[in-house]
């Protein structure tokens, strides 16, 4: 999917911003994708030499995808050439392991695309983006409290008076994903013991 | 005090040179959530000096169900009507993205029958969504019968889909592998009558709105997105399209069977006095794409043989480890799916869905300071926001 030599991009990469330390992470079926890792603190340098680079530029962001895999989260960034002669995608990834204070630069000034991105993920992750310019939350209410995509979220009891889950109102074969959540919780605190 | 939010260049602010002397004050003007013209509920918190435009902050999140976090708790399949309600206007469209993603994770081999009759529910979907763009957007701009013609043949594609798939909105319809329903021969008679007939209603369209010099007046020089405002903010569609670059991912990328039709890619040239990337060119785009969906379904035709709708698909879904992002074109432009799975995962660990109308409605600030209140809205019509999917 990609028309993009990944290891050819990564040695660039390397070249090009020393600590960047691209790795490529293949994926093991061909059916699936690949994609660069690389290293958090640098990524408004990669994002600025990726955009404005000679020899594989990508000159459009399409998402910024937060994800929660327990031990550490991760953001994807989702780029794209839009050009007819060199189409091109590529997924980077940068592993955010801070869970209490996550932070990590804002790439806002290179791809103004990534502007409500990030919000949408600070909103779902609580990542938070420095130098980003308008840092709210996007989707939910301003007040609303945690991070709902995180794996161990639970929701609030109440938001502003009104009760968030209303026994009355609740089909209860959706309490499944209460339970589950119920139960990730139990998983990690015994890892924590 | 000025800015709250300053991504939009403030040289693009006109305000009167005069104002420095009369020491004007900028009013704070709330346009929706209930605005007819924000379709749905958006609210614009628009920062106005006298008339003009100086800030427009979109808020978003009043139909925020956050289906990411309920599709994790789904299995594969039973994500497909979650989908279904990202843009309720293009339900085909966006069920083909999310079955595609499957799919591609799966490794499931699409029979030929089914992505045929995939592709003529996808351009029929098209149709019927531009048609919505086109009723609604002149109804926007004062214009009130363009709506009722065009509902008239939306019903038409409305009342096919409800036949096959039993549903006239929300249709559910394609599944993981193939297809729920197969058309049936008079059905597929019928949607080439609706060809023929659409072929010469679009004409009227085009000689009752496209060429009207009041529409054109209202819409030429108005909210103009140029190509690098669109690659900047990675617009899609009919937004990039509109701006004159001919980006379309069933020529450029095809994928399912697209490779094998004819069609060209309308792009906006600039005709009747108007810019290119401005509000007209955006819909002429769309009107143009009409005519082009017409030409891939008759096409569809030709190649149609009997076979099976549905692939080989085990009875409960399990994926490997890994990640796929797959993007489709839909109505209102590219619609990613990002897919994150665990091993024999038999729910999504994370499931993002890049939404095209998202991307466009956070392209207002770059546009509206300067503009008249009234062009603005001209400007939030044109680019066809759908809240189900900006929100998801």
């Amino acid at each position: 999917m990609h028309n993009v030599d990944l290891n050819q991009l990564a040695s660039l990469i390397n070249k090009n911003i020393p600590g960047a330390n691209a790795t490529v992470n293949v994926a093991p079926d061909a059916k699936l994708d690949s994609s660069v890792n690389v290293e958090a603190s640098h990524i408004y340098k990669i994002a600025e030499w990726l955009r404005s680079n000679t020899e594989l530029p990508f000159n459009a962001l399409q998402a910024i995808t937060g994800i929660d895999w327990m031990e550490y989260m991760e953001v994807c960034y989702v780029l794209a050439n839009f050009d007819v002669n060199a189409s091109r995608e590529l997924i980077l990834k940068v592993r955010v392991t801070d869970r209490v204070e996550p932070n990590i630069d804002s790439i806002m000034k290179v791809y103004p695309a990534a502007d409500w991105q990030e919000r949408e993920v600070y909103d779902m992750f609580g990542i938070k983006f420095n130098n980003h310019k308008d840092l709210r939350r996007i989707l939910c209410p301003d007040d609303w409290q945690g991070w709902p995509l995180r794996k161990d979220y639970v929701a609030q009891k109440f938001y502003n008076g009104m009760e968030v889950y209303p026994d009355a109102k609740m089909n209860f074969e959706d309490r499944d994903f209460i339970v589950r959540q119920a139960m990730i919780k139990k998983a990690q605190e015994t890892k924590a013991q | 005090m000025q800015t709250r939010w300053d991504i939009g260049e403030p040289e693009k602010v006109t305000i009167n040179e005069d104002t420095e002397q009369l020491k004007s004050e900028l009013l704070t003007l709330n346009m929706g959530p209930q605005h007819p013209a924000t379709h749905g509920v958006l609210r614009i918190e628009i920062w106005t000096d006298s008339e003009i435009v100086a800030h427009a902050i979109p808020h978003l999140g009043y139909l925020h169900r956050c289906m990411e976090k309920h599709s994790e708790h789904m299995d594969y399949r039973g994500v497909i009507p979650y989908v279904d309600r990202l843009d309720y206007l293009a339900s085909m469209s966006m069920e083909w993205g999310y079955a595609m993603t499957v799919e591609k994770m799966l490794g499931t081999e699409v029979p030929r029958r089914a992505e045929l009759l995939r592709i003529l529910t996808g351009e029929l979907q098209r149709i019927g969504s531009h048609l919505m763009a086109f009723g609604t957007y002149a109804l926007d701009l004062g214009a009130f019968s363009p709506f009722l013609y065009a509902f008239d043949y939306r019903e038409r594609i409305l009342r096919l889909f409800e036949e096959v798939s039993g549903a006239r909105l929300l249709y559910n319809y394609m599944w993981i592998g193939g297809l729920w329903n197969d058309w049936t021969d008079e059905q597929l008679d019928r949607v080439k009558q609706f060809c023929d007939d659409m072929e010469e209603e679009a004409k009227k369209y085009h000689e009752l709105v496209s060429v009207n010099k009041i529409f054109i007046e209202r819409t030429k020089n108005v909210g103009v997105m140029s190509f690098q405002d669109c690659l900047d903010f990675g617009a899609t569609g009919p937004i990039l399209r509109g701006a004159g670059y001919k980006w379309d991912l069933r020529k450029n990328k095809p994928y399912s069977l697209y490779n094998e039709f004819e069609f060209d890619v309308p792009v906006a040239t600039g005709e009747y006095g108007t810019t290119v990337g401005d509000c007209w060119s955006r819909y002429i785009v769309r009107m143009k794409e009409v005519i082009e969906s017409i030409k891939i379904i008759r096409q569809v035709f030709d190649k149609l043989e009997p076979g099976p709708i549905m692939g080989k698909v085990p009875k409960i879904i399990k994926l490997p480890k890994g990640e796929v992002y797959v993007r489709t074109e839909a109505p209102r432009g590219e619609i990613g799916f990002h897919l994150f799975s665990e091993q024999d995962g038999k729910t999504p660990y994370r499931l993002k869905i890049k939404s095209p109308c998202f991307t466009h409605t956070s392209m207002l600030p770059r546009v509206a300071p300067g503009q008249m209140i009234a062009d603005f809205v001209a400007t939030v019509g044109s680019i066809d926001i759908v809240l189900g999917e900006v929100d998801r």
